[in-house]
């Protein structure tokens, strides 16, 4: 009985939660093709590391895939499927080199992992094959969308509240703005080179 | 001796000498291939460490028949033609067995431009060449076509050919041109890749290309001929870095292990300058070998990897810990070369053979390779020895016989060593030594050995541009004072090129 009141409590939380938040949705302009838009951490909120891992593979000579949006804190494995040696490295995450790593060269079939901490954009390069390219994009909070191939994005489940949001796309400079979550906001950018 | 004939030797060796040091003057025609880069969407560095110098991989591509070492078609991004379903070859003999040709026709263009510093004294050389040799010169280098690829069955091909040198375009000619047949070997049964076959024009199995070196200058040693004193009637213009026409089976890897190669090629004692057709040109087909006999060339290698990581020693390339790397490693050759000389006795009326001398010669040598990550140290000794077959004339002048003279030798060889403190630049430190005892007594270098030290320098400015420099310190020549004393001079030369391949 006991324990039936509790999960009936449970479940009037999330639901209440759940009527409390709501989309961030929008358009990546001044840019084609993919950009990975995400909310930004507000002050004194934490969130858990996804204990999902993300897979990068390397095939044909090519990271696949190309950008990899994940939340802070997220694992994510290289694997080499390709029959040639590759390496991983970036050299920076959004400037800061000291976030730089590299992870070495692994043979065809394995797989090397690393958790990122820290939020932003890491470049990845191979340094035998310098025309593969691909971005990790850190993400602070778990409020983080792809947007489709014209730009449009959105991104679900924040909750309601004021929040910087921030905008990346391959070539192009970082933009943020701010967004008030009230049901639903949106957020529209002009992103330059 | 037949005055006449004597005083066309004479001239031979005469032009021989003068043309050594003006190979020097020369710069060196390089090979790498951006078709490559297209089809497998890949940079040059995946084969390339400073292009055309080939690292490990480049290698292995190269062994495989212009493929990936493995699962070729996962990598290409241009699908290639089919000529004829797989499946046709079920069908076989009652069909033609099915190939490809390259999706996009593998082609590259390669253009070069040269500038030039050329010591003070130059003058000296000034009168030997009959004109002035400017202090400073710019000159185009080559605009060459090439292109290379795979059929499929694993035969590989490669065509280059320059369109244009030193900006005539009367002065192109053929480089390579071949089919290889690549792991013939598997149809008997033999062990992976211990057995290929190469049809066409080709440069010899060199332990270090000369064809494709990214030297601005070329390996002397590689230019050298043996021509003799006017005593001796040795006149053979072939330098083992000259194109051969003919066969060449081959096995093992470039890369790691052993690999063999045997050549059975056109006998070339007319150098670089080919023979005359022996019969009528038919069908745009002329053969103008020198002579019946077919020049044989072998070489064997073997490289020992020195690679502590077990892990990726037999691979491709080392595991390193910032990247794939080539492998530590230390490669140990040797090569061996016999031809027969033939030189034909005109009589004094006309051009009718009165005699041939036959004149044994081979060139023996040995050669080293070494690899520590960003080092590279290599080098090449050779021997050449040609038979002196004198003729021998009455007092009339006829020619009664031969008799057996004092053999011709040349030896000589190159230590280059090679550091890349950046993946974009590389240092060079190269000496050549020839020893020729017959070019100083013809008159031209000063002692009998020739040194030549050159530093040098290059800068890939992309993948596919590179600027390179090097200073080249020449070895003694003399010149004939006004006293007719021999005297002993030096000219440096300085020599920057830019380079691009597209």
């Amino acid at each position: 009985m006991k324990r039936n009141a509790l999960l009936l409590t449970a479940l009037c939380m999330t639901v209440s939660l759940a009527m409390y938040a709501g989309d961030i949705k929008g358009k990546v302009g001044g840019a084609s093709g993919v950009s990975v838009v995400w909310v930004e951490a507000a002050p004194g909120k934490t969130f858990p590391a996804p204990e999902k891992h993300v897979v990068v593979d390397q095939k044909g000579l090519m990271f696949i895939p190309h950008i990899i949006p994940i939340q802070q804190g997220t694992t994510v494995e290289f694997l080499n499927s390709d029959t040639v040696a590759h390496n991983v490295f970036w050299i920076s995450i959004s400037g800061n080199k000291k976030l730089g790593h590299n992870l070495g060269t692994w043979p065809k079939g394995e797989r090397k992992a690393f958790k990122f901490d820290n939020p932003g954009v890491a470049p990845l390069l191979c340094n035998v094959h310098p025309e593969m390219a691909a971005y990790v994009v850190i993400s602070p909070t778990p409020y983080f969308a792809e947007s489709d191939s014209s730009g449009n994005y959105k991104i679900s489940g924040v909750p309601d509240g004021s929040y910087s949001v921030t905008a990346w796309h391959e070539g192009s400079k970082q933009q943020s703005k701010p967004a008030t979550v009230k049901g639903e906001a949106t957020v529209d950018f002009t992103l330059t080179k | 001796m037949n005055s006449g004939i004597r005083s066309g030797i004479v001239t031979a060796v005469a032009g021989v000498s003068l043309t050594a040091f003006l190979v020097l003057l020369l710069p060196q025609k390089v090979d790498a291939i951006p078709a490559f880069s297209r089809q497998y969407g890949t940079s040059c560095t995946t084969c390339h460490s400073d292009f055309p110098k080939l690292n490990d991989f480049g290698k292995a591509f190269k062994d495989a028949g212009f493929k990936f070492p493995k699962d070729d078609e996962t990598f290409l991004k241009v699908q290639p033609t089919m000529l004829g379903a797989p499946a046709q070859k079920e069908l076989w003999p009652k069909t033609v067995w099915p190939g490809s040709i390259p999706g996009l026709p593998p082609i590259g263009l390669r253009y070069n431009t040269f500038f030039q510093v050329v010591g003070k004294n130059r003058g000296n050389l000034a009168t030997p060449l009959g004109g002035t040799i400017p202090r400073t010169d710019f000159q185009p280098g080559y605009f060459s076509i090439f292109t290379a690829g795979n059929f499929g069955s694993d035969i590989a091909f490669w065509v280059d050919d320059d369109i244009s040198v030193a900006g005539a375009n009367a002065n192109g000619s053929l480089g390579d041109g071949y089919l290889k047949f690549v792991d013939i070997g598997r149809f008997a049964r033999m062990p992976k890749d211990s057995f290929s076959l190469k049809v066409g024009q080709f440069e010899l199995d060199l332990p270090f290309t000369g064809a494709r070196s990214y030297n601005l200058s070329g390996y002397d040693i590689y230019g050298q001929p043996n021509i003799g004193t006017p005593q001796q009637f040795v006149n053979n213009n072939l330098a083992l870095g000259d194109a051969a026409d003919g066969i060449e089976v081959s096995g093992g890897h470039n890369y790691g292990g052993y690999h063999y190669s045997l050549a059975v090629v056109n006998q070339n004692t007319s150098g670089s300058s080919a023979s005359a057709p022996n019969v009528a040109p038919a069908n745009g087909v002329a053969f103008a070998s020198d002579s019946n006999f077919k020049d044989l060339y072998g070489r064997f290698a073997y490289r020992f990897n020195l690679e502590r990581d077990k892990a990726s020693r037999n691979d491709v390339q080392a595991a390193g810990a910032m990247g794939p790397r080539d492998h530590t490693s230390i490669r140990l050759g040797t090569f061996y070369f016999y031809g027969r000389s033939v030189q034909r006795i005109l009589g004094t009326s006309g051009a009718a053979v009165v005699g041939t001398a036959r004149e044994p010669f081979y060139r023996v040598g040995g050669d080293f390779d070494f690899h520590y990550r960003q080092f590279n140290l290599y080098g090449l000794y050779m021997y050449g020895h040609d038979h002196d077959v004198l003729p021998v004339f009455d007092e009339t002048g006829l020619l009664t016989g031969f008799s057996r003279g004092i053999p011709a030798t040349i030896g000589g060889g190159f230590i280059q060593a090679d550091y890349m403190p950046y993946p974009w630049l590389m240092t060079i430190m190269r000496w050549d030594s020839v020893n020729s005892p017959a070019d100083r007594i013809n008159g031209g270098p000063y002692n009998s050995t020739r040194n030549r030290f050159t530093p040098g320098v290059q800068f890939l400015i992309h993948a596919n541009i590179k600027a390179s420099v090097e200073y080249q310190i020449q070895p003694q020549y003399v010149y004939l004072s006004t006293t007719g004393q021999s005297v002993p001079f030096r000219t440096n030369i300085a020599v920057a090129g830019l380079e691009f391949v597209y």
